[in-house]
């Protein structure tokens, strides 16, 4: 195979999503659906075909030139390198079966053309990121990824609020991407181009100050995408659209971006110390902050959403305590066990008959398919981190690098890391208890589950339980495969002595063995939910929204009367206004004299002629004089 | 005059100019006849792109410094001549007004007072506009400066909108003071360049060498830049747009926020900045700074607009700040940007105006509050709104982005702040259009309507812009080919 | 000469001023035309008394002239005036106004 088609992997997805959205009412729904489906396998397949082409220092591929104006020489050029490769293909896999599982959700729905263009654009705009060989083609999926998930998270336009949680993720991204922007510039400015491979090369050469300015910038337009403090507020409204939407998006791809973004450029990143511990803390108290919200949150749903702001929090700690392999590998398995936790939380909401609040579901274990139950508790158990499943090995390699890190305020990190696994145990099996235990507490009628809705959560949950081997410590007799396979681009490699790391796991499973216990004990039987202070304000994610609301929203609409009628009617047009009605006055003054009478007139000639004789008279005095 | 030696002898340019003339001559003369003129003005349009397509593919993808050129001695006793050049920027700019034509025919097409009159003058339009883009003399710049400010007052005036007859007169007189004060600075440069060297010339390639003391050059510069500034338009000096976008007719708006408004910035390009080196160097600092102003001031109006019509307008204006901002910089690659922004811009702006249209003939009206839910009513129509939009704010892969991205680069090397401040901007842009699309076309519907989707005519002006839009978006580097010689040349010091 | 030119001057300068202050102060159409006949005899006077001192005949062929001058527009001036009556029934001058403003 040659190596100039790698170039069909984002080239398949692509494709399939302009024909569906070009044509896809027009052909029959099968072949719409299996042209979604086909785009993203075919990748997938393409990738395991060519990944031999990653091993080593990768492969790149020039396309075209896109722009070429002075010292700017931008080409559409992909980079296939160890980096992107394990990436590409958990994007590819995990979207056909969330594809697969969404031709089965979406099985009632007219607009059906659209949402997979949609999806497959989104898959598309992804590996755009993922394979970017420079900054510009990876701000070009930036966007895409931004805008498919503004197209998707709407995509039930008719209700408002769905239009408006799309324009409100569209928008709070973009600030983000404004800090990319800016980096992007910079960097351009700093090392004179915008090849990714080049930057890091050169980042040694870069002044610190300009350094410590870009990671803290790249910081801040990684979270704008992963939905980081302080630009946070989006994902939970995203929650709006369709659930394979949500498991695609806003589980495993478009968050991960930014982690993917700081992994790329981590040579430059991790230059400076103060741009790693600010990574660090802003993936910590977001952690914190998204696991404290997790715990009041009523909606099934938006318990996910803001359990996924949490788990990247801990990838942005990895990233900040200098390992790569840790953030991709958290990555990788949190890719597997939330996607299958949001399908099956689609089950759930179909089996409910739409109804999205936990408090009114219960006793789900027997009202639905007895595989249901088991899906959704493999996706729990690999989110609290119970050992031996994959989410605790990855869990548990952040929270080791923290530990050890040469820095001693790491441990502060290490210790928010750990209140965060409480929190997440507790409110992880607060979710189980609520949902599948105990007796049906709802009204609705229940739909039925196609097929296709549940065979994919399978292989997905089987991942997430075995994921731990991709990167099985040598502790437990493993051979760390993911961070051999990355060899120097792993960033820092982690090393405690055996007495520490043991420490360190019994310690984890301490906490997870308390958080559960803490949940059984409070949410084993039903109570009603407490409607206090506390609870609400958790429930409004600590009020952020109204926060955003009064600091910039207000301000801004204020500022847009002002410059429209204030300035622009007021002023500018007001004094033109004013320059007219001084014309039309003086004009009124002289229109005066203009009487229309002859008489008049015979009087203004007598005037004139007296003044001109006077003048003449005077000039004939002055001139005899000399 | 060496520079111009090895060129074609053919006179295209006249052509280009010409064309359009005679169309609009015989439209006028047969009037009655409304589907004779129509397609007498379809025709002329296309073949006045025929020719500019021509004369981009064959002559267009060098690295000359000019293309063509024609001289013709016009009225010897005062030295004006009738000179006409063409180079890469003025190319682009030729063949944007040539594709747009067509489009503005097309819209104009269910026009039902005096069809004769509104072909007939929007052919002079694009006569008028071509004579400024290609015109060498300062005569001859300022004959078609007045030609195309005429049929637009004419165009607003009678077929416009509630307040047209203000709007009219409140672009024509402020347009006019402008243009007047370029007047007096024409005359007043032209006597000074014949007092000094003895030969009276209006042709810019012969002004150029005038030494001014800084006082003249000052006030002489001051004269253009009253015209120019009014026409880009820069805020504080814009109002007359928001009023006469609004009121104008659906052809109408397209020319003027496609193409009028470009030539007040080629004004700049071509006219003022070779002719007064100095003074420019002086003013830049102060023209990023109103441009950045009036980024800022026109996206926040925008935000505010329920009357979609107006919020584009403002929308115009913002993006032409931007274009301003990429000439303040005085760089190659923000110039570079700058002028491929100002094609990109009127190929999606002037593509949002007719789908404005098309939704006001529909349903009647242009609120935000009573429109909604287009997406189910029209689903082609919207989804050609939504790619516009989209294309408007910048989003990469579209058109706007090339052009964006070029102009911040090249900013951010001269000036970084602008850059950031602008790309604050970016922000802003996203804020109003994404108002303007989920007023427009998401939600539930405000009425029970049911709406025809695009018929074939509508579908004839859009699907290019469309194709364009994508294509300019990802693959700009035929368009930015023409540029490198001209633009390289008009930095360094604009001769010849 | 008979009558010192200063003399004849003196008087046609009274009676021009004499015929401009009945232009300027009557009302009627008709009494304005009569100031004006009056201010073209003292210019006439002017030219007769000039060619009496300069013994030239010139000014005496002027002033024929002018009486036929005078005689054609008071032929205008009259036929007007009918026709101002026939518009307004009235002759006072300032009742004339449509072209104001």
């Amino acid at each position: 195979m040659s190596e100039s088609l790698l170039f069909l992997i984002p080239l398949l997805p692509l494709c399939c999503a302009v024909i569906n959205m070009l044509f896809g009412m027009r052909l029959p729904r099968l072949f719409a659906e299996i042209m979604a489906v086909t785009g993203v396998a075919g990748a997938f397949l393409l990738t395991i075909l060519f990944w031999g082409y990653a091993e080593g220092e990768g492969t790149r591929v020039v396309i075209f030139t896109w722009l070429n104006s002075g010292a700017v020489d931008v080409s559409f050029a992909m980079n296939f390198d160890r980096l992107a490769a394990p990436m590409t293909l958990m994007v590819t896999g995990v979207a056909t079966l969330i594809h697969l599982y969404a031709v089965g959700y979406m099985h009632e729905e007219e607009d059906y053309a659209r949402f997979f263009g949609l999806l497959n654009l989104f898959v598309f705009a992804m590996l755009a990121i993922i394979l970017a060989d420079n900054l510009l083609v990876l701000f070009l999926g930036w966007e895409g990824v931004g805008l498919c998930s503004y197209g998707l998270i709407g995509f039930w336009y008719r209700k408002l609020e769905n239009a408006k949680a799309g324009t409100k993720a569209f928008l709070v991204t973009r600030v983000g991407d404004v800090f990319l922007a800016i980096a992007l510039l910079w960097l351009f400015a700093a090392t004179g181009t915008l090849n990714i491979s080049e930057i890091n090369a050169q980042a040694a050469s870069i002044s610190p100050g300009v350094v410590i300015a870009l990671s803290l910038l790249l910081l801040l337009g990684a979270c704008g995408k992963s939905a980081q403090l302080p630009l946070m507020t989006w994902l939970a409204d995203a929650m709006a659209g369709p659930t394979p939407v949500s498991a695609l998006i806003h589980a495993a791809t478009m968050v991960t971006a930014g982690v993917y973004l700081l992994c790329r450029l981590f040579p430059l990143v991790s230059l400076s110390a103060v741009g790693m511990t600010a990574i660090t803390a802003i993936g910590a108290l977001t952690a914190l902050y998204a696991a404290t919200c997790a715990m009041a949150q009523r909606e099934i749903k938006r318990v996910l959403a803001y359990s996924t702001m949490s788990q990247v929090g801990y990838m942005f700690m990895a990233v900040g305590a200098g390992t790569v392999t840790g953030a991709m590998f958290h990555l990788l398995t949190h890719a597997f066990f939330k996607a299958v936790l949001f399908m099956a939380a689609g089950c759930v909401i179909h089996l409910a008959g739409d109804e999205n609040d936990i408090y009114k579901m219960g006793g789900m274990a027997r009202r639905g398919p007895v595989e249901l139950f088991w899906v959704f508790l493999a996706g729990a158990v690999c989110l609290a981190g119970l050992p031996l499943t994959g989410g605790f090995f990855s869990k548990d390699g952040i929270l080791l690098a923290l530990f050890t890190h040469p820095d001693p305020a790491y441990r502060v990190f290490w210790l928010i890391g750990v209140l965060t696994a409480l929190l997440t145990a507790f409110y992880t099996f607060r979710l189980v208890y609520l949902v599948f235990a105990g007796e049906w507490r709802g009204t609705g009628h229940p739909h039925a589950i196609p097929l296709q809705m549940r065979w994919p959560l399978w292989p997905l949950a089987l991942l997430g339980l075995v994921g731990g081997m991709l990167n099985l410590p040598a502790l437990v007799g493993g051979d760390e495969m993911l961070h051999h396979w990355y060899g120097d681009l792993a960033g820092r490699a982690v090393t405690a002595s055996h007495s520490t790391e043991w420490m360190l796991i019994g310690f984890a499973v301490a906490i997870v063995a308390l958080g559960w216990f803490a949940a059984h004990w409070r949410y084993r039987n039903y109570r009603p939910p407490v409607e206090n202070r506390v609870s609400r304000f958790l429930l409004n994610g600590w009020q952020a929204d109204a926060l955003v609301d009064r600091l910039l929203v207000r301000p801004f609409t204020v500022m847009a009367r002002f410059c429209s009628s204030g300035c622009d009617r007021s002023l500018f047009d007001g004094t033109l206004e004013g320059l007219a009605k001084m014309a039309t006055r003086y004009s009124a003054l002289l229109v005066q004299l203009a009487t229309g009478r002859a008489t008049t007139y015979l009087s203004a000639f007598a005037w004139g002629f007296l003044v001109l004789l006077g003048w003449f008279l005077l000039k004939l005095v002055n001139g005899g004089g000399h | 005059m060496n520079a111009f030696a090895n060129l074609p002898q053919f006179p295209w340019m006249s052509l280009l100019i010409m064309m359009p003339l005679c169309g609009a001559l015989l439209c006028l003369l047969h009037g009655k006849r409304t589907n004779d003129c129509r397609g007498l003005a379809l025709a002329t349009a296309l073949a006045t792109f025929g020719v500019a397509l021509y004369l981009f593919v064959c002559h267009g993808q060098g690295n000359e410094r000019w293309l063509l050129y024609e001289d013709v001695n016009w009225i010897p006793a005062y030295g004006i001549r009738y000179v006409l050049a063409m180079d890469g920027i003025a190319l682009l700019m030729v063949l944007l007004t040539a594709f747009m034509q067509i489009s503005a025919v097309l819209l104009a097409w269910r026009v039902e007072r005096h069809v004769g009159s509104f072909f007939a003058l929007l052919l002079l339009l694009e006569s008028g506009l071509m004579g400024i883009f290609l015109a060498y003399d300062l005569v001859l710049f300022y004959l078609f400066w007045e030609v195309a400010l005429i049929p637009m007052f004419f165009l607003i005036s009678v077929w416009g909108g509630e307040q047209r007859r203000r709007a009219a007169l409140k672009f024509f007189l402020y347009t006019l003071v402008g243009s007047l004060c370029m007047l007096v600075a024409i005359i007043a440069l032209y006597q000074i360049n014949g007092a000094q060297t003895g030969a009276y010339t209006f042709v810019i390639g012969d002004l150029l060498k005038t030494q001014l003391t800084a006082a003249q050059e000052g006030w002489l510069f001051a004269g253009f830049l009253a015209a120019f500034v009014v026409k880009s338009p820069l805020v504080p000096f814009h109002t007359w747009l928001t009023d006469a976008l609004t009121e104008a007719p659906a052809a109408g708006s397209l020319d003027l926020t496609g193409l009028l408004l470009k030539t007040g910035i080629y004004g700049l390009i071509r006219v003022a900045f070779p002719l007064f080196p100095n003074a420019t160097a002086d003013f830049l600092p102060i023209l990023g700074i109103l441009a950045l102003a009036g980024l800022f001031h026109a996206a926040w109006s925008a935000y505010h607009q329920d009357d979609i019509k107006r919020l584009l307008a403002y929308s115009s204006i913002s993006h032409l700040g931007l274009v301003v901002l990429g000439l303040a910089a005085w760089q190659l690659t923000a110039w570079e940007g700058s002028i491929l922004l100002m094609v990109t811009h009127g190929i999606t702006t002037g593509a949002l105006f007719v789908l404005v249209a098309l939704i006001r003939e529909r349903t009647g009206t242009r609120s935000m509050q009573e429109l909604g839910g287009l997406w189910g009513q029209a689903p082609c129509l919207a989804a050609l709104f939504l790619l516009f939009s989209l294309a408007s704010l910048g989003l990469p892969g579209l058109a706007n982005f090339a052009g964006e991205i070029l102009v911040l680069l090249g900013t951010f090397q001269e000036h970084p702040v602008w850059a950031v401040v602008a790309l604050l901007g970016v922000v802003f842009a996203a804020a109003y259009m994404l108002r303007l699309v989920q007023g427009v076309i998401w939600g539930p519907a405000k009425a029970e309507r049911t709406l025809p989707d695009l018929t074939m005519r509508e579908w004839l002006m859009l699907l290019p812009m469309a194709i364009l839009v994508v294509w300019l978006g990802l693959y700009p580097a035929p368009f930015l080919a023409p540029l490198h010689g001209a633009v390289a040349t008009l930095l360094a010091g604009g001769l010849p | 000469m008979m009558i010192p030119f200063g003399h004849a001057l003196s008087f046609a300068a009274a009676l021009f001023v004499l015929g401009l202050t009945c232009v300027l102060l009557r009302r009627q159409v008709i009494m304005i035309l009569i100031g004006v006949e009056i201010m073209l005899n003292a210019a006439s006077l002017v030219f007769v008394s000039a060619s009496a001192y300069w013994q030239q005949v010139d000014g005496q062929v002027f002033v024929i002239l002018l009486m036929a001058i005078t005689a054609a527009e008071v032929a205008v001036a009259l036929a007007m005036v009918v026709y101002l009556w026939r518009r307004k029934r009235t002759l006072v001058a300032d009742e004339f106004n449509g072209m104001s403003g």
